[in-house]
């Protein structure tokens, strides 16, 4: 348990204590995920501001690292000791949903509310034409290049097409100074898809028909395609031992020219790396001209067994201002959910994040089937083997798209 | 009468706190492994022992079975060898004792996550501190990555884990060591044997029940070791450093089989059972001969 969970356990206590004084009615458990740092405080501090307007309500924020919060909504709900509101991954809603676990906020939504939301970022949550939650973070995908080494190789622009790309990786491989063209990420979560921004390129899909698309022609390119940049040389060597945050390092420090990653990494760079010359481009095309890009949401949802569904409804309406949202998403560096929230000029003047957003109409949002994790775990693995040379492109995809066409049943 | 129910009575009430903390999650457990369940824990279909066959028809499972059984031997039989010498030389008294049982004794007070985070930053193919140090003394050419395969990442695991068993193992060792009498030695040093047979016929008996427990408690703290594999490489790449309470855990936590994670803790439960049996059988014969 860190200092700051410790924190807000004796926060929550203290709330505790005080909330059986005479005037607080109900208590609304809130559990939060933590992004950064800053997670905790920010909502500690809404919860307070909310407080302040809203006597009769006490909010309670449970903060939990993002690593353990699966584990943690498992066994809190097996034992019925879930909070009232609690953030979840939009890609985990379906299994939530059919088993009957979070309740539809339909009722509470007035159009007023629906209004403020940017569309993209509150459909992936909407299931059988309801909506089951709301998003609290957005996220997309878009391709980091350090502007210095290109200059170096003589390269003048990030390249548009994945053919350009790998021109470029060789002219920096040529460099000869341990400077990789491509940060391929191949280990732990999101190790997939990392995998799809070629796939989509090529002109695929996770699933398509109700069946896996890793069998297809485009996955089995895409897989070619990396594992010739790999054996190339264009990449950071050991693949498999570099995690999403492992590659992004690799960047601040220099030692590949490109990864693909989310806004927050322009965050990270301001205060961990502030030298790096570095510029945000859309994730190369593929040969007819096919994009595309991971989107994100996490969306935080109202559990059915709520008690407090009144007074909980209250504390999202409240965070979902425009004036909560900017806060947060400034905190955080997520792309704005909320369409007035995008008017502020600190989203609309930054340059980074501009890009980001222009990449939005070719977002791909994680596909509503059950068993997701599944889905992506099966993924990784066969693409490990790829990238490893323990298993040739075609017959390993086709060997994984068959145990992802029986989860899919 | 009174004398045949007096003891049983004496043991009740450890008895039932044994029952409450083992047995209870034992039955549910068990009922877990024979239900079809979702993925937060609520029970479904009897399905009897489809779990276990799906297990067993599981190839990732059955290395992860062979894996645990290889990382368990390696580990604690590595902290054994390691550990008699380390012990026997701080039984020594020489100047500056002190620091160096301090320096042993240090990784102890450290815990395992932490020690398995440290490990991963240093074994980092580009920026490891184990690479640099490597090729600043010559050894290698160009960086290892260490955890980009099996072959590499797996040999790394078991020696952090024996690195992090030592300091336990060699406190039990010191103590062992320090009831040895000092004049058996005065009295084989007259009788004419070498430092080599004092060890071998005076050391190494006498600290016999010492290694015995040493065996059997890192045996158990080994076999259910999750920190160490599961911060390096999470059982990666492709299911290949996975042990039994690492994939247990995937199973259950990261893709919602929980019915699928509790047989295989019935299955972990039922192969340290059996450890322990053959550990018992053989310290009472000892104890009878």
């Amino acid at each position: 348990m860190t200092f700051r969970q410790k924190l807000g356990l004796l926060a929550g206590a203290s709330i505790v204590a005080f909330s059986s004084s005479a005037f607080a009615d109900s208590t609304v458990r809130v559990t939060i995920a933590e992004y950064s740092k800053g997670t905790g405080p920010y909502f500690q501090e809404a919860a307070k501001a909310f407080e302040a307007a809203n006597p009769d309500v006490k909010i309670q924020i449970e903060v939990v690292p993002w690593d353990s919060l699966q584990q943690k909504l498992t066994t809190d709900i097996s034992a019925g000791a879930n909070a009232d509101l609690s953030i979840i991954g939009t890609r985990w809603l379906l299994d939530y949903v059919s088993e009957g676990i979070v309740a539809p906020l339909d009722e509470h939504i007035k159009p007023e509310f629906k209004a403020r939301f940017i569309d993209t970022f509150l459909t992936p949550s909407v299931m059988n034409g309801k909506v089951y939650g709301l998003p609290i973070a957005a996220s997309a995908r878009a391709m980091y290049y350090n502007k210095d080494i290109f200059a170096k190789a003589g390269i003048s622009a990030p390249p548009a097409t994945w053919a350009d790309f790998k021109t470029d990786a060789e002219k920096i491989k040529k460099l000869g100074s341990e400077t990789y063209g491509f940060g391929l990420q191949g280990k732990e979560i999101e190790t997939d898809v990392y995998f799809y921004y070629g796939m989509w390129s090529n002109g695929g899909e996770i699933v398509k028909d109700g069946k896996s698309g890793l069998d297809s022609k485009a996955a089995i390119e895409t897989a070619k395609l990396y594992k010739s940049f790999i054996d190339g040389g264009l990449t950071q060597p050991g693949v498999t031992s570099y995690s999403r945050e492992d590659v992004q390092n690799l960047f601040k420090q220099g030692k590949v020219a490109t990864v693909i990653t989310a806004p927050f990494l322009s965050g990270q760079i301001k205060t961990e790396a502030p030298k790096l010359n570095y510029g945000v481009a859309p994730i190369p095309a593929g040969p007819n001209g096919d994009k595309g890009t991971y989107g994100v949401t996490d969306s935080i949802v109202l559990f059915e067994n709520s008690k407090n569904k009144e007074a909980a409804w209250k504390f999202l309406d409240f965070i979902f201002t425009a004036e909560q949202r900017t806060k947060f998403d400034k905190i955080e560096g997520f792309l704005p959910v909320n369409a007035e929230e995008a008017k502020d000029p600190y989203f609309a003047d930054n340059a980074d994040l501009k890009v980001f957003t222009s990449l939005l109409p070719n977002a791909r949002f994680a596909p509503v089937i059950p068993g997701w994790e599944d889905i992506a775990k099966t993924t990784s693995n066969a693409v490990q083997k790829i990238y490893l040379g323990q298993g040739e492109a075609e017959a390993t995809l086709k060997e994984a798209a068959a145990k992802i066409n029986a989860t899919l049943k | 009468m009174q004398r045949a129910t007096a003891p049983y009575f004496l043991i009740l009430p450890s008895f039932l706190l044994a029952a409450a903390i083992i047995l209870w999650p034992l039955k549910e457990i068990v009922s877990l492994s024979l239900h079809d369940v979702n993925r937060f824990g609520i029970l479904r279909d009897f399905v009897g022992l489809e779990h276990f066959r799906v297990l067993f028809a599981d190839p990732d499972f059955i290395a992860a079975t062979w894996r645990t059984l290889i990382w368990t031997a390696c580990v604690v039989l590595g902290t054994l060898i390691v550990s008699v010498p380390i012990a026997l030389i701080l039984n020594e008294d020489f100047y500056g004792r002190g620091i160096a049982r301090i320096l042993i004794m240090l990784p102890w007070a450290i815990s395992l996550t932490m020690t398995a985070v440290v490990w991963r930053w240093a074994l980092n193919g580009e920026s490891g501190m184990l690479n640099s140090a490597l090729r600043d003394l010559g050894v290698i050419g160009s960086n290892i990555q260490w955890l980009a395969e099996a072959s590499t990442a797996f040999p790394m695991q078991i020696l952090i884990g024996i690195l992090v068993s030592v300091p336990f193992t060699v406190t039990i060792f010191l103590g062992g060591l320090s009831s040895v009498p000092e004049d058996l030695y005065e009295a084989a040093a007259t009788e004419g044997a070498g430092r080599w047979d004092q060890f071998r016929l005076i050391t190494l008996p006498l600290l016999r029940p010492f290694i015995n427990i040493a065996f059997v408690l890192n045996t158990i703290y080994v076999f259910n070791s999750f920190p160490i594999i599961w911060v390096t490489t999470q059982g990666g790449p492709a299911n290949s450093t996975h042990i039994l309470v690492t994939y247990l855990y995937e199973l259950g936590f990261r893709l919602g089989r929980l019915g699928d994670a509790a047989a295989i803790s019935l299955i972990m439960f039922a192969i340290l059972l059996v450890f322990t049996l053959i550990y018992v059988r053989l310290a009472m014969r000892e104890e009878k001969a």
